[in-house]
C-alpha cells in the first residue's frame, strides 16, 4: 500500500508539472487538441499509479511525449495560418444582422437553444440584440450587440475618467507579499503604517484578512474580524 | 520565457531518448544473456543423461543469479508481469535437478528461451508492435 501511496505522490507531481509546462488555460478555453490532451493525460495517470507491477516511467513516458507534442503543435499552429485552421479550426459567425446563419448552425452541430443559450450567458436575452455572435475555436461565443443595446461607456459620454489601475495585494489572510511590496515600491514598515492609521481594532499584520492598493493610492483594507473600507494612500511611484 | 519553454522541451526530449536507449540497452542485454546461458544449459545436457551433476546445478545457479541481478533493473523499464515467467521456470529448473526429471527440464529451458525471444521481438519499435 506505501508503494501506492508513493507513486501515486510522485504521478501527481508529474501530471502537476506537465500542466504547468503546457500553460495555464483553463477548461473551456482550451483548443479541441488540448481538451484532447487534457483528457488522455487525465487516463495515462491512473494506470501505474494503481498497478504496481507497471513501472512508473510507463506512465512518466507518454505524459513526458505529450508535452513534447503539445509543444509542437503549439509550435507548428502559431507558425501556420493553414495548419492552425486544422488543428484548432477557426471562428464561425453564427449570428450576423440578417440573423441565424442556418447553414452555419447545421455546420457546428448547434441547436437554436444552444445559440440562445450562450446569447444569454452573454447577457443578451433576445436575437434582435445581436448584431453578431460568433463561435469562438475554444467553443466559447463572443457577441457583438446592435448599437442600440450596446452599453453606454466614458468614451461615448466624454466624462474624461482615469484610467483604472490594478490593485495591488500587499496583505492577504495575515501574510505579507513580499513580491507585490517591491512592485509597488513600500517597505514592512510602511504597509504597516497604513494598517495602523487606518485600522480600528487591531493593528497587528496578521489580523489583516486583506489590504491592497492601486497606483493612485487607492486602497482598501479589510481585517478578519470587522468590514472593509476604502481609503486614498500615498499615490505609488511605481506601477 | 520562451527560451525557458524551449530549454524544458529539449530537456524532456533528452530524458525521454536517453529512457529509450537505456530501455533497449538494458532489456536487449539481459534477455540475450538469459538465452545465451541456455543454450550453455542445453549444451551440457546433450553431453549428460542425469540432472544430478555439478555443472547443471551451477550452471542453474548462475542464471538464477544473473536473473535476478537483472530483473531488478528490468523492473524500471518493463511491466513486471510480463517477465516474471522466465523467473518462475528458472525456479522449476531448479526442483527438476532433484527429482532428475529431464523433459520437464527441458520444457521450461525451452519455456525461458521463448519467453527470452518473443519479449525481445516484442519490445522492438517496429511496425508490428506500433500497430
Amino acid at each position: 500500500m506505501l508503494t501506492i501511496i508513493i507513486r501515486s505522490i510522485l504521478i501527481y507531481l508529474i501530471v502537476l508539472l506537465v500542466f504547468r509546462l503546457m500553460g495555464k488555460r483553463q477548461l473551456g478555453q482550451m483548443q479541441p487538441f488540448e481538451l484532447v490532451l487534457t483528457l488522455i493525460i487525465a487516463d495515462l495517470a491512473t494506470i501505474p499509479m494503481a498497478e504496481v507491477s507497471v513501472p512508473v516511467l510507463h506512465g512518466i513516458v507518454p505524459l513526458l511525449t505529450l508535452v513534447v507534442l503539445h509543444f509542437v503543435l503549439t509550435l507548428i499552429s502559431r507558425s501556420s495560418q493553414f495548419i492552425s485552421k486544422i488543428i484548432s479550426g477557426k471562428p464561425v459567425i453564427i449570428v450576423n444582422p440578417k440573423g441565424i446563419d442556418y447553414q452555419a448552425m447545421k455546420k457546428l452541430n448547434l441547436s437554436t437553444d444552444d445559440i440562445f443559450e450562450a446569447l444569454r450567458g452573454s447577457g443578451y436575452f433576445s436575437i434582435s440584440q445581436v448584431q453578431y455572435a460568433i463561435m469562438e475555436t475554444n467553443g466559447k461565443v463572443s457577441v457583438m450587440p446592435k448599437a442600440d443595446f450596446s452599453p453606454v461607456t466614458n468614451g461615448d459620454l466624454n466624462t474624461n475618467a482615469e484610467d483604472s489601475y490594478l490593485p495591488i495585494v500587499l496583505v492577504s489572510e495575515g501574510r505579507t507579499l513580499k513580491d507585490n511590496m517591491a512592485l509597488a515600491g513600500l517597505s514592512e514598515q510602511e504597509v504597516k503604517s497604513i494598517i495602523t492609521q487606518n485600522s480600528e481594532g487591531s493593528k497587528s499584520i496578521k489580523d489583516v484578512l486583506l489590504l491592497t492598493i492601486d497606483k493612485t493610492g487607492e486602497a482598501y483594507l479589510q481585517m478578519k474580524k470587522g468590514a472593509g473600507k476604502s481609503f486614498q494612500s500615498k499615490r505609488l511611484v511605481q506601477e | 520565457m520562451k527560451a525557458f519553454h524551449y530549454i524544458n522541451f529539449i530537456l524532456i526530449l533528452l530524458v525521454l531518448i536517453g529512457i529509450c536507449i537505456a530501455e533497449d540497452l538494458v532489456v536487449s542485454s539481459s534477455l540475450k544473456e538469459v538465452q545465451a546461458r541456455c543454450y550453455e544449459i542445453e549444451a551440457l545436457l546433450a553431453d549428460k543423461d542425469d540432472l544430478k551433476n555439478m555443472d547443471i546445478t551451477l550452471a542453474i545457479d548462475n542464471l538464477e543469479f544473473i536473473w535476478t541481478e537483472d530483473e531488478a533493473s528490468m523492473c524500471f523499464l518493463v511491466n513486471h508481469k510480463n517477465i516474471q515467467e522466465i523467473g518462475q521456470e528458472i525456479a522449476k529448473l531448479k526442483l527438476y535437478i532433484p527429482a532428475n526429471d529431464i523433459d520437464a527440464f527441458k520444457v521450461s529451458l525451452e519455456e525461458i528461451k521463448f519467453y527470452c525471444h518473443s519479449y525481445l521481438h516484442f519490445m522492438g519499435a517496429n511496425l508490428h508492435n506500433v500497430l
